[in-house]
């Protein structure tokens, strides 16, 4: 069988997301990888320089559905630096006590997309069914299940209450036990050991080459983790452990990935045990003085970095995001190679790809000669229509807005 | 390593007679917890048109403007297909003048269909506290 | 009388009705199993608790667009369903159900064993041509899978399925459901055998872990991923009366067939073959998907060595008992 290229997405099953992978393979085995990204792009950055700082906290925050939590508070973070405001003891502890919330919710809906990736539906049922717990948690301190919103500048916007304390601590047992179980399964059902072990092996040296971050690299054995390399909000106060796999494969990140869990599960008992007295917010002011600003957290998936340049109005001159998924995709074309078919989804799957997270600019490049150049608008759409008519279409595609409009009239 | 050979079975027996974990939604509904971030709503008697709302909604959802200039008549929109529930209207508010309920089933037909307008007399009351966007309601 | 039970026998029951009807809610049954254990409802409203979704679902199916691929051979696209379908149907008409023949007749002779189990290796080289003429690239993956899966699961089920045929002495169904309804003890030597063949039967099914040819994840939908709307309908139902002629046959050699004439035998025949379809749901939901190499080591590795080895249990207990 001679090699033969094969486009893996924008659609297809196994992405959740549009990206495109073009695959080389020789037979069932990948030779070739080209990732091409742009689907999804939002335009959030552009957006974020026409909006208040305060509207852009919830901006930043639909950059991601799963880690919601990590981009505001980077955010945040960032532009209290800015504004030259301390938060209070107490509403820092709530914002990463809410931080790590999210993280055992992101981790535990990743074993289930693992499991899903690998055929393993039962599994994937189970620990999204678990996940719930989370979800309600998650839902009773901010008053949403996704969107928590619970950062303002200069704080946190919600008080945890005793009796909230309360439930989170008893249902933290429960999702201790369960977390347990699926370390057991996840460890030891052959089927699906047999899928995960050896599977996409990323290097130390490699990795480290290829600035991986989050569980992708510390599954990899290197101990990279922002939370203990640079710490932000209460992290230097709070006991925990940065783990680690030797392995480097899939399995490794599985391991990785549960460990933390249980790290997250102590985190949050020593949190909510130990948070301080006092305000949860101060008051921040409306505009901010002309500087710049990097700030960093440790998303679930890895590292998050926001630059903030601020110019004296109420609104940021430029912000620019680099989402983890971002850094990984080095990394993942250097996994694929080499793999099965049947391996793609998981090992594409377990750098827990957020794609629009990633999609931060798209650039016109001409395949051919490497070019890149800018298109206004209309050029765009002028060339869509060549090309539509090209492919023996109609020769005008009909305006959304007339379809609409007869839609309207119709009614 | 520790291989177990259909690890999961005898989890998958105990739960053939247990109750199940999904709910028959559209008949049987969950309740929303306390302090949901549902749809916002105006309570027009306390409203002092600072439009501090209007400046601070991340979505453009909220638009208020002047029916009467001679009555103080306001008309306020709030454009539900747009907003995103994130309650900024509600901690910029200083008066307490808006709120959120717990309803979430907002699926329509037609998006226009989602627009709650309120048509009100500017209430004078003095502000308890000076507009703030970023002090927390308790 | 007899040409009217011949009609009866072929289009009733066990023919066609009997097996559509009876397939559909085998596929319920499964559904809703396979939810019960993942904690989840399954099917809820067509019929009382969702009894109905199956046929639902096909009716829908039947109703949709059917799209054939341009480059593909449209004959063959469009027959290959209807030839797998009636390929089953045929198959099912050998199981001995309602009628035994004491003599041979044209659904019961010396060798009818081998026949069905051909019969119901058809189906795979079906899957296979559909997926090639699809002219699609995952379809072709597929197809390919189909075929490399059919080398490792087909030797291990024939040799599973001979042991207890040489203790019976007999290569005709009925009479080795026979000789087992005399001799229940002597079923349990074939338990090994038994368990190979619900394994072997689930690789048939292609159903978890050894969904392989239409893994979603990997290859979108695999063989089927050009087929739609009817043709669709028409591998699904396939795919549904396959497990019941599959699980009946397991029934009929490992099972003591089902004895008791018209309303007993029925009677049997579900429960044994809802006690397979249990079984099938059970593995479907305990493993995850394997990949195809490790399913054919697997299966030649320790399929094949340990139905060899059933045979020569059944050997050595066939000289003990002489």
């Amino acid at each position: 069988m001679e090699e033969f290229t094969v486009p893996i997405g924008p659609q297809h099953p196994a992405l959740k997301e549009p990206i495109s992978l073009r695959m080389t393979f020789d037979g069932e085995v990948v030779k070739h990888v080209d990732v091409r990204l742009g689907y999804n792009h939002r335009g959030m950055e552009k957006m974020a320089e026409e909006r208040s700082y305060i509207q852009n906290l919830y901006l930043t925050e639909r950059i991601c559905g799963i880690c919601s939590h990590s981009h505001t508070t980077c955010f945040a973070q960032g532009v209290e630096k800015l504004m030259e405001i301390e938060p209070p003891k107490r509403g820092l502890y709530i914002r990463t006590l809410v931080a790590e919330i999210e993280r055992v919710h992101s981790h535990l809906l990743w074993l289930g997309v693992a499991g899903h990736e690998a055929g393993f539906d039962t599994f994937f049922m189970y620990t999204w069914r678990d996940r719930e717990i989370v979800m309600d948690i998650l839902e009773s301190i901010s008053g949403n299940r996704v969107h928590y919103a619970i950062n303002t500048f200069g704080g946190v916007r919600r008080d945890i209450s005793e009796a909230q304390k309360q439930t989170i601590l008893d249902s933290l047992g429960l999702l201790k036990q369960r977390t347990e179980y699926y370390t057991n399964i996840g460890t030891t059902e052959p089927t699906f050991v047999a899928r995960i072990k050896g599977v996409g092996k990323l290097s130390k040296e490699l990795a480290l080459s290829l600035c991986a971050v989050g569980p992708t690299v510390r599954a990899s054995g290197i101990k990279s983790d922002v939370r203990k390399d640079d710490p932000y909000a209460v992290y230097n106060e709070i006991p925990f452990e940065v783990c680690t796999a030797d392995t480097g494969d899939v399995f490794g990140r599985v391991v990785v990935r549960v460990n933390e869990l249980f790290e997250c599960y102590k985190m949050i008992e020593f949190m909510l045990k130990n948070l301080p007295v006092g305000d949860i917010v101060v008051k921040a002011p409306r505009r901010v003085k002309e500087n710049e600003v990097v700030s960093r957290y440790e998303a679930p998936r890895g590292e998050n970095l926001h630059y903030i340049k601020s110019n004296g109005t109420d609104k940021p001159e430029r912000l620019k995001v680099r989402a983890p998924t971002l850094a990984n995709y080095p990394a993942t074309v250097e996994m694929l190679k080499g793999c099965f078919i049947a391996d793609i989804p998981l090992i594409f799957a377990a750098i827990d790809p957020c794609i629009c997270c990633a999609e931060r600019m798209v650039e016109l490049v001409n395949v051919k000669n490497g070019e890149a150049s800018v298109v206004s608008f209309g050029d765009l759409k002028k060339l869509a229509s060549e090309q539509y008519k090209k492919c023996g279409n109609k020769p005008e595609p009909v305006s959304i807005a007339k379809q609409l409009e007869k839609i309207r009239r119709k009614s | 390593m520790k291989i177990q050979i259909l690890a999961f079975l005898p989890e998958l027996l105990k739960h053939l007679f247990r109750k199940t974990a999904t709910v028959d939604y559209p008949f049987q509904k969950l309740v929303a917890p306390e302090g949901f971030r549902g749809t916002p709503v105006l309570y027009p008697e306390k409203c002092i048109v600072c439009k501090a709302c209007v400046r601070d909604c991340p979505a453009e959802a909220l638009e208020i403007v002047s029916v009467s200039e001679t009555e103080k008549k306001f008309k306020m929109t709030i454009h539900n297909d747009r907003c995103v529930h994130c309650a900024q209207c509600v901690d910029s508010c200083p008066t307490d003048a808006m709120g959120m309920n717990k309803e979430f089933e907002l699926a329509v037909f037609d998006r226009h269909n989602l627009k709650i307008e309120y048509v009100y007399v500017k209430s004078t009351p003095a502000p308890r506290t000076t507009p703030t966007p970023n002090t927390p309601k308790t | 009388m007899d040409i009217l039970k011949t009609l009866l026998y072929l289009f009733v029951y066990p023919g066609l009705l009997f097996l559509l009807i009876y397939s559909t809610f085998c596929e319920w049954f499964d559904r809703k199993l396979y939810a019960r254990f993942q904690n989840r409802m399954g099917p809820l409203h067509t019929g009382q608790s969702g009894i109905l979704q199956p046929i639902a679902d096909i009716i829908k199916l039947l109703f949709k667009e059917d799209i054939v691929p341009e480059k593909a051979d449209k004959s063959i696209f469009s027959a290959l369903p209807v030839f797998g379908l009636a390929i089953v149907c045929t198959a099912a008409l050998y199981l001995p159900v309602w009628h035994y023949c004491k003599e041979a007749s044209f659904n019961s002779f010396p060798g009818d064993l081998i026949v069905v189990a051909f019969l119901l290796s058809l189906p795979t080289l079906i899957f296979f041509l559909a997926g090639w003429h699809s002219t699609n690239f995952f379809a072709t993956i597929g197809a390919v899978r189909v075929l490399t899966m059919l080398f490792g699961y087909e030797v291990p089920l024939l040799l599973a399925l001979l042991s207890p045929a040489i203790l019976a002495d007999s290569w005709r169904l009925s009479e080795i459901a026979v000789f087992y309804q005399i001799n229940p003890c002597l079923l349990l030597a074939n338990i090994l055998g038994f368990c190979i063949a619900v394994i072997t039967l689930q690789a048939k099914l292609e159903r978890v872990p050894f969904d392989i040819p239409h893994a979603e994840t990997e290859i979108v939908g695999g063989v089927f991923t050009e087929y739609s709307g009817k043709k669709l309908a028409f591998f699904r139902l396939l795919s549904d009366i396959e497990m019941v002629v599959g699980a009946g046959l397991i029934a009929t050699v490992f099972m003591g067939g089902f004895p008791g004439g018209l309303w007993w035998g029925l009677l049997n025949f579900v429960i044994k073959t809802l006690i397979i379809v249990f079984l099938l749901s059970a593995i479907r939901a305990a493993c995850s998907r394997m990949r195809i190499d490790q399913m054919v080591s697997f299966s030649w590795r320790y399929l094949a060595p340990l139905a060899v080895l059933q045979i020569f249990i059944v050997i050595l207990l066939k000289g003990f008992l002489k």
